[in-house]
């Protein structure tokens, strides 16, 4: 399971139900998630392990707010890793983050057009 | 609860938006920055409206939050807006961190509006009620000092301190009291331009308000030529006969320098002085809406029937004043004989002051510093 479905909820309860809001938000994280992927993917092609926490960071907590926890925790890692300096097989967990990424967001789109 | 603006200071869009929109739904307005820079730059911009509340991030580029959180800190401007950080939940060590830097409260990032209203609503009540405080001391002060204006600065002091009610109540004490008027003043007023007795009282009332000043005295009233002043009261003052006569003396001397100017206009004015120590009730005299710091006892009344009697230029004093004042001065005055005073059942007797000496010890060592 890629996606926990209680943050959802929990957006359109303290939102007073404002779906199309919510729907917003989950834009505003789709934009904003792939800033940072580029930046993770940059970083990752430079071997720059210093580079890759704030993305990383950002990413996390984005991934957090939709209830995306699996790619959170792949971040958390990374950005912890990143913060000590040492990144082991770097290039592909950077890849997986992608494709968690990806399926995240089918799953969202999809929750979406399921209302 | 009035609606305060609220600065939300994030570098992920996400948060931004749902923060604000929260902020709004419960009636705030937001102002958005994405990080500590641009945070410090609209709250310093003087010709935005104020930031009454900032909800901070902690984990930013260019200035964190700890950075921002310091930076708030250092700024006299800026220390007293209240921040309430905003924190992931694996960045509890962070929100410790902020607390002792300052911060008012934390929420995580994910928050029930209700917990919003009520952390910031606490937030805001706390900085008024410090912002209310702060103005009060300040109005305080303005008031300590324009009454220092109008008062004694020692009454004015006892006005606003602790135990100033009290003492305002009305105590006992012995003080010594010295009255001066003029001889001629009346005789004056009549021949000379009213401009040109408004202009010698100036002068005269500045004069004499420095002496009194310099030898903290405390002022009862001017009241035309005339004026009375005690000494150990309010603040206490073991010298006070000395310093009553310290004052007189310098006072006769002052205005010698104010009489020949005068009298070279054709006006022939003199001083005469009477002091007189003893017990006195001192506090508020007058009736509500206007009250004077005034003393009530024999020694008020002795220091005017002696000013009355004094001869022009001269300074009567009653003879314990005398011998109070020789405790802690050199003085040199001579006996002015028995008084007979309307109000009084017995003869006081008096002496007239000549003028101050050294005292006897300084007088040798003075000699001392000569010979070696």
């Amino acid at each position: 399971m890629t996606l926990d479905p209680n943050a959802m909820t929990r957006l359109l309860e303290i939102t007073g139900g404002d779906v199309a809001f919510v729907d917003e938000l989950v834009d505003t994280f789709f934009e904003d998630a792939s800033t940072q992927l580029d930046a993770l993917r940059a970083a990752g092609a430079a071997n720059d392990v210093a580079a890759i926490v704030r993305p990383a960071h950002s990413l996390k907590s984005n991934s957090l707010n939709v209830g995306a926890t699996v790619l959170a925790d792949q971040c958390r890692s990374l950005e912890a890793d990143g913060r000590a300096g040492e990144v082991a097989g770097m290039a592909a967990r950077i890849a997986a983050v992608e494709a968690e990424f990806a399926s995240v967001r089918a799953a969202l789109l999809e929750t979406r057009a399921a209302r | 609860m009035n609606p305060a603006r609220i600065l939300v200071v994030d570098d992920t869009p996400f948060n931004r938006r749902l923060l604000i929109r929260l902020l709004e739904g419960i009636g705030h307005s937001a102002v958005e920055a994405q990080d500590g820079r641009e945070a410090l730059e609209r709250l310093r911009d003087a010709s935005a409206d104020p930031i009454d509340l900032i909800l901070l991030d902690i984990v930013m580029p260019e200035m964190d939050g700890h950075e921002t959180l310091a930076a708030l800190k250092a700024d006299d401007a800026l220390r007293d807006v209240p921040v309430i950080v905003i924190s992931g939940v694996d960045e509890l060590d962070s929100v410790v961190r902020c607390i002792r830097m300052g911060a008012a409260d934390y929420l995580p990032k994910t928050v029930d509006p209700e917990i919003l209203q009520a952390r910031i609503e606490a937030s805001l009540v706390q900085k008024r009620l410090r912002d209310n405080e702060r103005d009060l001391l300040a109005t305080i002060d303005r008031q300590r000092s324009q009454l220092a204006r109008f008062l004694s600065p020692q009454v004015a002091a006892l006005v606003s301190s602790a135990d100033g009610e009290a003492m305002l109540a009305g105590h006992r004490r012995e003080i010594t009291a010295m009255f001066c008027d003029l001889r001629n003043f009346t005789a004056f007023s009549e021949t000379a331009e009213p401009e040109e007795v408004l202009g010698f009282l100036r002068a005269y009332h500045a004069a004499m308000g420095e002496l009194i000043v310099q030898h903290e005295g405390t002022l009862e009233h001017f009241a035309g030529d005339g004026f009375m002043t005690f000494f150990n009261d309010p603040v206490l003052q073991p010298d006070h006969a000395a310093r009553a006569i310290g004052m007189a003396v310098a006072m006769r001397d002052r205005f010698a320098g104010l009489s020949a100017d005068w009298r070279r206009r054709g006006h022939v004015l003199e001083i005469g002085i009477g002091i007189a120590t003893g017990y006195a009730t001192l506090g508020r005299i007058g009736f509500e809406g206007r009250y004077d710091y005034g003393a009530i006892g024999n020694a008020i009344i002795l220091a005017s029937r002696l000013s009355g009697e004094a001869a022009p230029g001269e300074i009567l004093v009653a003879a314990r004043t005398f011998v109070e004042g020789e405790a802690d001065a050199r003085i040199i005055a001579e006996p002015a004989g028995d008084r007979s005073l309307k109000g009084f059942s017995r003869p006081i007797p008096t002496y007239a002051i000549t003028g101050l000496g050294e005292r006897s010890g300084d007088a040798d060592r003075a000699a001392e510093s000569v010979t070696t």
